[in-house]
Order: C-alpha cells, then structure tokens, then sequence
C-alpha cells in the first residue's frame, strides 16, 4: 500500500515537470533512461541541485553523468536533505535525456542506498484542509 | 515653544500614534506567516481553486509580438526577478513569508531575492516621472474591512511571463501556454483576503497593461498556510550551469 502510493506520486511528480525556474527544452521529456552508478559529487545548491553521477560506459571506462534536478528548497520539502547523498553512494537514476546526446539529464527519481525513491522536488502532496 | 508645551505635544502624539496603532492592530487580519501557492488549477480543495491566466488574451500588436518573443528560445534573462503577478501566481513550488508590521507589509517569495513590499501607512506611488522602474514596481495598500487592496505601478516590463511560463519551454513539446507579457504601462490592483477559517489565502489580481492588453484580465490565486515549512534562500546564481539564455548545460563544475 505504501509502496503503491509512493509509485503514484512519483508518477505524479514526473509528470509535472514544471520547474519554474529555466526551460528544461534541453531534455526530451518524452524518453525515459535508466542509469546505475556511483555519485561523484552532489551540488546542493540554488539555482537547481545537480547531482555527478559515474556510470559504466559497457567498454570498460565509466561516463561522468550530470543529473539536474530542482532547487534545493523543493528538494528540502519533498523528502531530501543535504546529507540524502554522498560520494561512493551507489543509486538507479531514471532521468529524461539531453537532446545533444550529451551525458545530462532531468531528474525523473533516483533510487538511494536506503531504499527510498526521490524524485526532483515537484508540488508536495496537499495537504488535508481544515478550513 | 516652551519644554512643557513641547512635552504636551510629544505626550499628545504618541498616545495618538499608539492608539492608532492599536486600533489597526485589532482591526486587520493577521496574514503573517508562511504561505505556499496552489499549484495550476486542479490542486487541492475545489473551494480555493486557482483561475486560469487567459489562453487567449486580447493582445494589441505589440503584445502579440512580445509574447511571441518571450516564447522563443531566448530568455528574458534566467536569474531575472519576476514582476508582480508572477510572485502572486503561486505554483506549488515555492512558498512566500510575509512580515506584516502596521505601516508595512513584506513578502519574501523564495524563489526571487528580492522582498515585496507594500506600504500601508497612506502614502501615494511617487509621481510618474519620479517612479523608479523595477521588477515588482511599487505597491501601496490599504485594508478594506478584511481585504487588503494593493496597487502597483513602476514596473520595468522586463521580467519574465505574468503566467510564469519560462521561454524556451515551448520547444519541449509540454508547454505550449500563451506567454502573457507585462511593460512598463502595467498597473495591477489586488484583493487579498484569508479565507477557508484563515488557512488560505485569496489574491485576487486584477491586470491592466494597454501596451499589452486591449482589454484587462484577472485571475483568481489562492496560497496556503504552511507553519511547518521554511523558506530557503535562493541564491539563482550561485551555481548556474547553463549560459545566459538558460539553455544548454554546460559540463560539470
């Protein structure tokens, strides 16, 4: 149960790839891929959180990938915190990728040691009203 | 004047002054506090509802082409501040803190650096020629019963779209919205009020901008308490990875 609701807001999440701050045009949102690897490094910081991912290239080298995800504000509310990633953590990233064929993407979840799935700080789940 | 005149008058004028205050204090709601936007127009309880920006607004020639011109791939400038309407638009992503002191309200919306302020102790915009342009212009208010009315004018027409699309967005194929430009001519008056037992509250934001628009417009936003959240800094340029369209990011740094 608490795995299917997770499922549905990641889905939720995914589908409003609204950051407000810049175009994400550089990203085909309509492909999806999945990347295992190791973090590199994590950049917390404003204007959007970028997370340097290291993934085997299949020919014995390994690409440094470049995850954008949203600001570290959105991030804060949805679940992250500064310390979620580090370097040597090994994570499943499913990202939209760059257009240019280069090693970007656009945060869709990621997958962290612990278990937990994040996604990019998308809209929090409502609140219950009380008004 | 003699010192025990004087003395009668400073007595005079601050029981004045703290009874006015004390006055407008038990008077005006408290709208203090956090605040997050609803975000697009399904979000949340159907009472407190955004409306939706035009789709298809009665634009003059120069508006038509300006809003073509935000929906291309240059920005109008990715770390830009954004005007008024877009700080009030709320979207879910970003929360707003207002400090509301009796001569003056500020917002802080975490995603621009910038306060808004609205001067509520009477005074007038500055004239014309006197009005600094700037991103969020120049906002006075006044309370009306439980709304607080606030006018703006002095803005710069250089932020990015009153309905907050970003330019550039429009060549991913999943934002195809009509960018609503705003210029210097733009004038907005707003009617805030809490609603929803003081958890939420309601911004109505009337537009007018006749180098843009024919003919005015308003939309109906609303934003909700949120005590359990903070409000980040946000630093846009700290660590920009993209060049100065917001387009293409670069390699890592």
């Amino acid at each position: 149960m608490k795995l299917s609701s997770l499922c549905l807001a990641v889905l939720l999440i995914a589908a409003q790839p609204a950051f407000a701050h810049h175009s994400f045009a550089n990203f085909d949102l309509t492909k999806e891929i999945t990347l295992v690897g190791t973090v590199k490094e994590v950049q917390f910081k404003n204007p959007h959180v970028w997370l340097q991912v290291m993934v085997p290239d299949g020919k014995g080298g390994q690409t440094e990938w470049s995850i954008e995800a949203g600001a570290p504000g959105m991030l804060i509310r949805t679940g992250w915190k500064p310390s979620t990633l580090k370097g040597g953590d090994k994570v499943t990233v499913v990202t939209h990728p760059a257009r240019s064929g280069e090693p970007n993407g656009s945060l869709i979840r990621v997958t962290i040691p612990d278990g937990r799935t994040l996604g990019p700080g998308g809209p929090p789940a409502a609140l219950k009203t009380d008004g | 004047m003699r010192p025990s005149a004087a003395s009668a008058a400073l007595a005079a004028a601050l029981a004045f002054g703290s009874f006015t205050l004390g006055a407008q204090k038990a008077a005006v709601p408290d709208i203090w506090g956090v605040w997050m936007g609803m975000a697009g127009v399904t979000d949340g309880d159907p009472r407190f509802r955004n409306t939706p920006y035009p789709a298809a607004p009665d634009f003059t020639d120069w508006g038509a082409a300006e809003s073509k011109r935000l929906a291309s791939s240059i920005t109008p400038g990715e770390c830009n501040p954004w005007a008024p309407v877009t700080f009030m638009g709320g979207s879910g992503l970003f929360p707003i803190q207002i400090l509301q002191g009796p001569n003056l309200i500020v917002m802080h919306h975490e995603a621009i650096t910038q306060p808004r302020r609205i001067y509520t102790d009477g005074r007038p915009h500055p004239p014309a020629e006197d009005l600094l342009p700037s991103f969020l212009g120049h906002s006075t208010g006044r309370w009306e019963g439980d709304t607080l009315v606030v006018d703006t004018v002095g803005t710069n027409g250089r932020a990015r779209p009153l309905n907050g699309y970003i330019s550039g967005a429009v060549n991913s194929g999943v934002d195809n919205a009509v960018r609503l430009p705003s210029s210097e001519q733009l004038h907005v008056v707003e009617r805030i009020r809490l609603v929803g037992g003081g958890q939420y509250l309601e911004d109505v934001i009337a537009v007018e901008d006749p180098k843009v628009y024919r003919t005015p417009w308003s939309v109906k936003r609303y934003w909700q308490r949120r005590p359990d959240i903070d409000v980040q800094e946000y630093a846009c340029a700290d660590n920009s990875r993209r060049d100065a369209e917001g387009q293409n990011p670069g390699a890592p740094r």
